[in-house]
C-alpha cells in the first residue's frame, strides 16, 4: 500500500516536472564519439541542453542542501556507440574517498521498459533501469594509480601484513608497507580484505575503467551488471566537470537498456564536497531521448 | 517509522523497522571492576580480523580509559553533545527523552561521522585521572580522583542504529543468534553505518572502499565456542553467552541471572535507543553522576548489589563463570562448592570452586634450606 502511495506521489511529480521543463535530447548523427577527448570539435559542436537538478528529498537519505542547479548535456552518436558529454558547476575537485572524503560522482539512468516507464528514481519492482555511473575516486585509479595507504600517508609504518606472499623485510629497501594492495590482495592476503575476497566490486585495485554499470529496481537495490560494456571519463577544469559517458547503441548485453526507438533519460549528480553520498544526491527525472540515425 | 517495546528505556520507540528479536540474542558482560587495560582483547581482535592492508586504525575492540580517553576521538562526547541534555524518570526509571532515532529529518538515524585523524589516537588520555592528586593524598587512604578502564566492542544491537541508516539494506542482524554483520559483498561504503552507529563500531575501510564492523567472531559461536576477545582477556573481565528476550529470563541462565534477574551488569548509553547487548557491571568508586550518565538509573543498585556479591552464592556462581571456560555456558548450577557450567546439549563445561582453596607456606621451608619472601 505504502509503495503504491510512493508510486503515485513520484508519478505526480514527474509531471509537473515534466510540464515545467520539455526537453529532447536529440543525440546527433557524427563520424565518431571521441571516448576521452572532451574538448573535441565534435563535442563542441553538439546541441547542448540545459537539464534542471533537485536534491533528492523524496526518500532517506535525503540531500539537504543543494549545491548543483543544472547539468549541460550533449550527446552525439556514430550509429555504433552512443556517448553523452555531462557538464555541471563544482568549484571543488574531489577524487578521494576516506573516512571523511567524498568523491564527486554522475550517472546516467535509462529505462528496460520505455513504454511502461519505472519512477525515475532507481525505478520500481519490475520497472528496471540501467544505470552507467561514473566516480572521481575511480577516475582517480585509472589516470593516476590506486590510492594505497602509503600513498594517502607516507610516512606509515606497519611492521607486517598477515599472509602477504613476500612479506616486506626490508630486503632490497622493501618493508611490508611496500606491499601494494593489489599484490597483497592476489594472494592468501585477501582473507584480510573482506570486501575484495567477497568480490565487491567496490574493492579492485587494477582498474581500467571508471564507470560502473549497474541495474536497479527501486532503493537500495543497484547491482553491477556482470558485462560491463560503457565507458566513461572525466576531467574538471574552470570550476567545471565535464564527463563523457559511452555505450553501444546496440547492445548485446541483455541487461543494457534498449536505445534503437525514442527512450528516456535521468540523471544524477554528487557533490563530494559536500558529503553527498547515496541517496544524497541531486536528480533529474526522465527526460525523452531520441538518437538519431 | 516502526514502533518498538526498547525494555531498557522501559518504553516504546520509533525504529525504521518492525520489532523483530532474533531467535537468541548474543550478549556479554564486562566487568569494568576487573579490567588492567592489558589490551590483550585487542590485539587478539586485531591479529585474528583486521591486520589487512586499509585496517591499520581499525579496532573492533578497544579499551579506553574513562573520563578521558575514547576511540575515535570523543565518540561519547560528540554523540552526548548531539543529543542534548535528556532525562530518565526518577520514579519508574523510564527514559523520558529522544534516542537517535527520534526528530531525524531527512535520515533514518542522528549521527556524525568522525574524521580520518580521530581514528589515530586509540589511547588517547590513556591512565589519566580525573584530576591531580593532591600531595598526600595517596598515602592517607582513598583519594577524590578517579578512573577506570571501559573495553568497548559492537554491542550487537537489538535495533542496530547502523542497520537502520543503510540505505542498501547490506546490514543485517542473524535471527540465530543477534550478530550484526555487515553484507561485504554488498556494501558500498557509503559511511551512513559510520555515521549512524552512536558508539563508533563501524569502521570505514579506504583499501576496500567498505565498511566494517566486529562479527562477534561467529565462526567460533557456531561452534559453541566465546569469541577471541572473551577467550583471551587477562583479567577474566568478559563472559559471552545468550540474553533472554525481556520477561523470559531464566535463573539458570548466567546472563539472564546477571543482566535481567539482579540486574548488576548495565547497557552503556541506553539512552541512544539501540539497546545494546553489551553489559557493564559499573566501576564502584566512580562518581555517580558520571555512572548514570553512561549506564542508565540502574546504577546505585547494580553497585550495591555488586558491594554485596559474597553474600549472593548465586549471583557469585555466576559470576565465577567469568574466564574458566572457553566455551558458551548456556545453563550452571551451584553444587555443593562448586559452580558447574553446562553447555546447551547439557555437558558440564567447567567445574569451578566457590572457595579456592588457600595454602599458607611457610616463610622458613625446611625441606629445601631456605627462606621464601617475595621479591619483586
Ligand atoms: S584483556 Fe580483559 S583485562 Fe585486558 S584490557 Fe581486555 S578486557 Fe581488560
Ligand atoms: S554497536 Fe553500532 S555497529 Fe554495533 S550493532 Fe550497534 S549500532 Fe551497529
Ligand atoms: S567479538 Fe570477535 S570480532 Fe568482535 S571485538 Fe571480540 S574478537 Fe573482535
Amino acid at each position: 500500500m505504502k509503495k503504491k502511495i510512493f508510486i503515485a506521489i513520484m508519478m505526480v511529480l514527474s509531471a509537473n516536472l515534466m510540464n515545467a521543463q520539455p526537453i529532447t535530447i536529440k543525440s546527433e548523427k557524427v563520424a565518431s564519439v571521441p571516448l576521452r577527448e572532451i574538448n573535441n570539435a565534435l563535442w563542441t559542436a553538439a546541441t547542448e541542453y540545459i537539464v534542471p537538478i533537485f536534491p533528492q528529498n523524496i526518500a532517506n537519505p535525503m540531500l539537504a542542501i543543494p549545491s548543483v542547479k543544472n547539468l549541460k548535456v550533449k550527446s552525439i552518436n556514430d550509429g555504433t556507440t552512443v556517448g553523452f558529454l555531462l557538464e555541471w558547476t563544482d568549484s571543488t575537485k574531489d577524487i578521494i574517498v576516506d573516512a571523511d572524503k567524498f568523491c564527486d560522482q554522475v550517472a546516467i539512468q535509462l529505462p528496460m521498459h520505455p513504454d511502461t516507464l519505472p519512477v525515475f528514481m532507481m525505478g520500481n519492482k519490475k520497472g528496471r533501469v540501467h544505470i552507467i555511473h561514473w566516480k572521481g575516486i575511480w577516475q582517480n585509479d585509472v589516470e593516476n594509480g590506486f590510492r594505497d595507504v602509503k600513498d594517502a600517508y607516507p610516512n606509515y609504518w606497519a611492521d607486517i601484513y598477515p599472509m602477504a606472499e613476500k612479506q616486506g623485510d626490508g630486503t632490497n629497501g622493501k618493508f611490508a608497507k611496500d606491499i601494494s594492495a593489489s599484490d597483497y590482495s592476489k594472494g592468501q592476503g585477501n582473507n584480510f580484505m573482506p570486501a575484495s575476497y567477497a568480490g565487491n566490486p567496490m574493492s579492485i585495485f587494477d582498474r581500467k575503467e571508471p564507470s560502473e554499470e549497474c541495474m536497479a529496481e527501486g532503493y537500495g537495490t543497484l547491482t553491477t551488471q556482470t558485462t560491463q560494456n560503457a565507458t566513461a571519463w572525466g576531467v574538471w577544469e574552470n570550476n567545471t566537470w565535464k564527463v563523457i559517458i559511452t555505450r553501444p547503441i546496440v547492445s548485446p548485453d541483455k541487461d543494457d537498456a534498449p536505445l534503437t526507438a525514442p527512450t528516456k533519460i535521468a540523471f544524477a549528480i554528487w557533490n563530494g564536497h559536500f558529503e553527498n553520498i547515496s541517496g544524497k544526491k541531486h536528480y533529474a527525472q526522465w527526460t525523452d531521448l531520441i538518437i538519431q540515425k | 517509522m516502526a514502533t518498538v517495546k526498547n525494555w531498557q528505556l522501559k518504553k516504546d520507540m520509533k525504529y525504521p523497522y518492525e520489532e523483530n528479536r532474533p531467535n537468541k540474542q548474543i550478549a556479554y558482560i564486562f566487568d569494568t571492576n576487573k579490567c588492567i587495560a592489558c589490551q590483550t582483547c585487542t590485539v587478539a581482535c586485531k591479529t585474528t580480523w583486521t591486520s589487512g592492508k586499509g585496517e591499520e586504525t581499525m579496532f573492533f575492540n578497544n579499551v579506553e580509559t574513562k573520563p578521558y580517553g575514547g576511540y575515535p576521538l570523543k565518540w561519547d562526547l560528540n554523540t552526548l553533545k548531539m543529543m542534548g541534555e535528556q532525562s530518565w524518570d526518577k520514579v519508574t526509571g523510564a527514559y523520558k527523552g529522544k534516542t537517535i532515532f527520534d526528530d531525524t529529518k531527512g535520515e533514518n538515524v542522528n549521527g556524525w561521522r568522525p574524521a580520518e585523524r580521530d581514528y589515530a589516537f586509540p589511547n588517547m588520555g590513556e591512565d589519566e585521572c580525573s584530576s591531580n592528586v593532591n600531595k598526600g593524598a595517596f598515602f592517607s587512604g582513598i583519594h577524590d580522583t578517579w578512573m577506570f578502564y571501559l573495553a568497548r566492542i559492537c554491542n550487537h544491537c537489538t535495533f542496530p542504529g547502523c542497520a537502520a541508516a543503510c540505505p542498501r539494506k547490506a546490514i543485517y542482524k542473524r535471527p540465530e543468534d543477534g550478530i550484526v554483520l555487515i553484507d561485504e559483498s554488498r556494501c558500498r561504503g557509503y559511511k551512513e553505518c559510520v555515521k549512524a552507529c552512536p558508539y563508533k563500531k563501524t569502521f570505514f575501510n579506504m583499501v576496500t572502499r567498505t565498511s566494517e564492523k566486529c562479527i562477534g567472531c561467529y565462526p567460533l559461536i557456531e561452534q559453541g565456542e566465546q569469541p577471541r576477545c572473551v577467550q583471551t582477556c587477562i583479567g577474566k573481565i568478559r563472559l559471552q553467552g545468550f540474553l533472554s528476550k525481556p520477561g523470559e529470563a531464566k535463573a539458570d541462565n548466567p546472563i539472564d541471572q546477571i543482566v535481567h534477574i539482579k540486574k548488576i551488569a548495565l547497557p552503556l548509553y541506553p539512552q541512544y535507543g539501540t539497546e545494546p547487548n553489551v553489559y557493564y557491571i559499573p566501576p564502584i568508586h566512580v562518581p555517580t553522576d558520571f555512572l548514570h550518565q553512561m549506564f542508565g538509573p540502574g546504577v546505585d543498585k547494580a553497585v550495591a548489589a555488586y558491594k554485596n556479591l559474597k553474600n549472593d552464592p548465586d549471583l557469585l556462581a555466576a559470576f565465577l563463570l567469568f574466564g574458566n571456560t572457553p566455551k558458551i555456558t548456556h545453563h550452571y548450577k551451584r553444587e555443593g562448592d562448586f559452580t558447574v557450567s553446562y553447555n546447551e546439549a547439557g555437558e558440564v563445561l567447567a567445574k569451578v570452586p566457590m572457595t579456592e582453596p588457600v595454602y599458607v607456606r611457610p616463610y622458613d621451608d625446611k625441606d629445601h634450606g631456605t627462606f621464601r619472601h617475595n621479591t619483586p
